[in-house]
């Protein structure tokens, strides 16, 4: 789905967040949003997400404006950093519950929901850990896991706030690629949020470089390693 | 030998801790518990179940028990709602309601039980407000039920229902219910407010990005979380109230077979120097809070093992 | 990279985007609607109103019916004095020796490792669950004039029960867990490094007691000293029994009691005012203690 982000700014009461931004999504693209802490990379992700709302500006999905759209209504597959596994479901239900939370119209069968569920499983390799908790589950399996659940609701999008940010180095690197697969295999636009450039040139095909709430450089990462646009990105970059 | 019973430690004053300790709960705790705990023995179990099975002491310990669960069951309800309220919206006084829950454990019995039964005895400010204007609009009210049920009732046989409220408060059982809830208020609020604190907001937002309207996911994602600390309170108020005498003895009246409750029989069979009828009406309660403990200790395990934390 | 990036607003043919007028009626989805919070905040109050602030300015309102100077005479007669007195003394042995037995219990149970600790725990924490009334007749039957050790004392000119003793005991019971129970999840957070430090400095262990623990956890001690005096000046049912209703082992809410059944209602409720206001101050306390120094309490104690 293609996204556009249209002159976007959000304040928190009298300091601002975002100065108005301005970036478009071609669809299927992965997308690092990459900034030091502060640089207003997940305000804006949650502000696509429906989590919080924008002081100015829109947000366009396919053309259409989804500024009002409430957070339920975007099915946005969210990651969050913490994974925010619900500790007291099994992983199978943790999974599952996009599917049981549907009104009883459009809420899938039993059998379908476990067939559905069986497949995020095999999808993420961990297919034999739905009737463990997540306290009973590694960093990097719980992640796996945060993301199946946001792929089980048949997201229009994918977006992840730091998405390896709680891992060691060791585990960080095979997720990546884990990312990766599962963006080719689904073809979801997909935005992530870091703070680690070698992360964000690595996985994404698109980098958008933050700082102090605005949008320093946006391309390719070889592109933005090549010509870096501003100061601040090649001191970022460097690092 | 397995492990020592206490490690070496370099920390001074192993002796003195533990003999304070040790002695202090011996006199205190265990041997007058044991005192009654033998006096128990001394006259068996069925010596016990004699003297419990009389009406008047079955009557009181079953009033003791119906009316506390009641009110723990409110409690329960008040009490999440009130943790809630406390933790998680801001409004003006918010301060002086949360100071105002811990009162029920800063104010002597005593004093809550004839304060609560001035306001609700018949010629008190709520009790005369409620048996002159709200039970009889109440009783109006359920006039529509009772007419509804009849229309199928009557036909078939059954006597016409009549829903009827309690005309009074106190010094009957809607006073010591009234009492027990005002002792019991602070647990459940209490236990649940920290957990409440504790939930990370992204778990709400994960629910909501997965679709889930925001009953769905106090229902399905919170109110669990929550159920644990909320059993734990609810447990802890009803052993409270079981055991609670000097708030009920004011507003229940005390009318033997009707509104005595269980430890004012014990307080009465002192006062004659009954100690083997006052001995077994304690092994009784003392029963009753020692299953409600293993209850909470149960909870607990249970949450523990789930969920990796109480 | 053209391709990627909005181009500029000027060119854009639709109006310039402008403040949101929905941003203020935005729900964050954390939130419940509107009209349910507001619910459930009155029915807080509603029920916090009739139960808890109503009771409390009945007492003072029943003081006060007949006029302070009724209220202030009350006070002075003989009993309530007497009563006054009794209550202060109990509390002035009590508390301290509460202070004593909860600080060893949690010395033992946090600076030391031994088996049944668990067990140790659950025993100090017993009397929360056990009836007042039970208490108070265990304690008559341990120590009552019918038993081997009670007739002894009493031969020996030291009754226990229906006697300051035996009401001291009684007392001690239900407030034993009070401290205890504060000081040992702040003991247990703040480790034994610090006194580990002390004692490789060359402090002896009374200097580092002193100097170290009883420092870091003097709010927690003051936390449980302030419930335990605010139980021991109001328990009722524990001294009842324990008491007999004897005139010279009446502490204030048994006079509350006597004066109530007797129909002296400003008598009464004049005493009872004097513990509400003891209550009302010790919140007060309470209230500052969790807002000022909520790092050195308990964590079930802070988040506020």
């Amino acid at each position: 789905m293609k996204i556009e982000i249209d002159e976007i700014s959000k304040d928190f009461g009298s300091t601002a967040a975002l100065t108005p931004v301005s970036l478009s999504i071609p669809s299927g693209a992965l997308v690092a949003l990459l900034g030091p802490s502060g640089s207003g990379k997940t305000t804006l992700l949650r502000i696509l997400g429906g989590l919080e709302f924008p002081t100015a500006g829109r947000v366009l999905f396919e053309g259409q404006d989804a500024t009002n759209l409430t957070v339920q209504e975007r099915r946005a597959g969210f990651v969050f950093q913490s994974y925010a596994l619900f500790r007291h479901m099994t992983v199978f239900e943790n999974i599952a519950y996009g599917l049981r939370a549907r009104p009883r119209q459009q809420r899938p069968s039993n059998p379908e929901i476990t067939r559905r569920v069986t497949k995020l499983l095999e999808l993420i390799q961990l297919p034999d850990i739905g009737k463990r908790y997540p306290a009973q589950l590694s960093g990097g399996q719980r992640q796996r896991v945060a993301l199946a659940r946001a792929l089980a609701i048949e997201p229009r999008m994918l977006l992840l706030d730091e998405p390896f940010g709680a891992l060691d180095a060791k585990v960080r690197k095979e997720l990546r690629q884990g990312l990766r697969d599962i963006h080719d295999e689904t073809g979801l636009t997909t935005i992530f949020v870091t703070h680690d450039q070698e992360e964000a040139m690595e996985l994404a095909d698109l980098v958008v470089v933050m700082s102090m709430g605005r949008i320093e450089q946006i391309g390719k990462p070889a592109d933005i390693r090549a010509r870096p646009a501003t100061d601040f990105v090649r001191s970022f970059i460097a690092a | 030998m397995g492990r020592p019973l206490v490690h070496r430690s370099p920390m001074p004053g192993l002796g003195l801790s533990a003999g304070i300790t040790l002695t202090m709960l011996s006199l205190v705790v265990i041997l007058p518990i044991g005192a009654l705990v033998l006096q128990g023995a001394s006259f068996g179990i069925a010596g016990i179940w004699d003297t419990i099975h009389r009406e008047r002491v079955w009557k009181a310990l079953f009033l003791s028990f119906r009316i506390s669960l009641y009110a723990a069951l409110f409690n329960l309800v008040f009490g999440v709602i009130l943790a809630w309220v406390l933790a998680r919206y801001s409004f003006p006084g918010r301060r002086i309601l949360d100071a105002a829950v811990d009162l029920p454990f800063a104010l002597p019995t005593a004093v809550a039980g004839i304060a609560l039964t001035a306001l609700y005895a018949p010629n008190g400010l709520f009790g005369a407000a409620w048996k002159d204007h709200i039970a009889p609009a109440l009783n109006i009210a359920l006039e529509v039920p009772a007419y509804i049920l009849n229309l199928v009732a009557v036909p078939l046989g059954f006597e016409a229902f009549v829903f009827e409220v309690p005309p009074r408060i106190a010094y009957a059982t809607p006073g010591i219910f009234i009492a027990l809830v005002f002792v019991g208020l602070p647990f459940v609020a209490r236990t649940v407010q920290p957990v409440i604190h504790e939930i990370e907001r992204e778990v709400e937002e994960a629910s909501a990005t997965l679709g889930a309207s925001r009953y769905y996911t106090l229902a399905r994602v919170i109110w669990p979380m929550l159920m644990p600390a909320a059993l734990t309170g609810f447990a802890l108020s009803l052993a409270r109230a079981v055991g609670e005498y000097g708030s009920v003895i004011f507003i229940a009246g005390n009318k033997p077979l009707l509104t005595e409750i269980a430890p004012l029989l014990v307080v009465i069979q002192l006062e004659q120097f009954n100690y083997d009828n006052a001995a077994a009406i304690g092994i009784a309660m003392l029963v009753i809070s020692f299953a409600m403990l293993l209850v909470i200790n149960l909870i607990q395990v249970w949450s523990r093992r789930r969920i990796g934390y109480v | 990279m053209s391709d990627f990036a909005a181009g500029s607003p000027a060119n854009r043919p639709q109006p310039q985007p402008g403040i949101n007028p929905n941003e203020a009626r935005f729900q964050a989805p954390t939130d419940e609607p509107l009209l349910l919070r507001w619910s459930l905040i009155a029915i807080a109050a509603f029920f916090l109103i009739l139960l808890v602030f109503a009771p409390l300015t009945a007492v003072f309102a029943e003081a006060l019916s007949k006029g302070w100077g009724a209220a202030v005479k009350s006070l002075q007669s003989r009993e309530a004095i007497s009563a006054i007195k009794l209550t202060l003394l109990v509390a002035a042995i009590v508390v301290p020796l509460n202070a004593v037995f909860g600080i060893a219990a949690a010395w033992f149970i946090t600076k030391f490792d031994f088996r049944g600790k668990a067990f140790l725990i659950t025993l100090i924490d017993l009397p929360f669950s056990v009836s007042p009334v039970v208490a108070g007749l265990c304690i008559v039957l341990l120590f009552g004039a019918n038993t081997a050790i009670g007739a002894w004392l009493v031969a020996n000119g030291f009754p226990i029960v229906f006697a300051l003793p035996g009401i001291v005991l009684a007392t001690v019971f239900v407030t034993f867990p009070f401290v205890a129970r504060e000081l040992i999840p702040v003991m247990i957070e703040q480790g034994r490094a610090e006194e580990e430090a002390a004692l490789t400095l060359g402090a002896s262990g009374w200097r580092t007691f002193f100097t170290v623990t009883l420092p870091n956890i003097r709010w927690a001690l003051l936390y449980g000293l302030l419930l335990c005096n605010a139980r021991a000046m109001g328990e009722f049912g524990a001294v009842a029994v324990v008491s007999g209703k004897r005139e010279s082992a009446t502490t204030m809410p048994l006079r509350i009691e006597m004066f109530y059944n007797e129909y002296l209602s400003v008598a009464a409720f004049s005493l009872a005012g004097l513990l509400a206001f003891f209550a009302l101050l010790t919140l007060l306390l309470k209230t500052w203690l969790e807002s000022r120094h909520a790092d050195a309490l308990s964590a079930s104690r802070r988040g506020h």
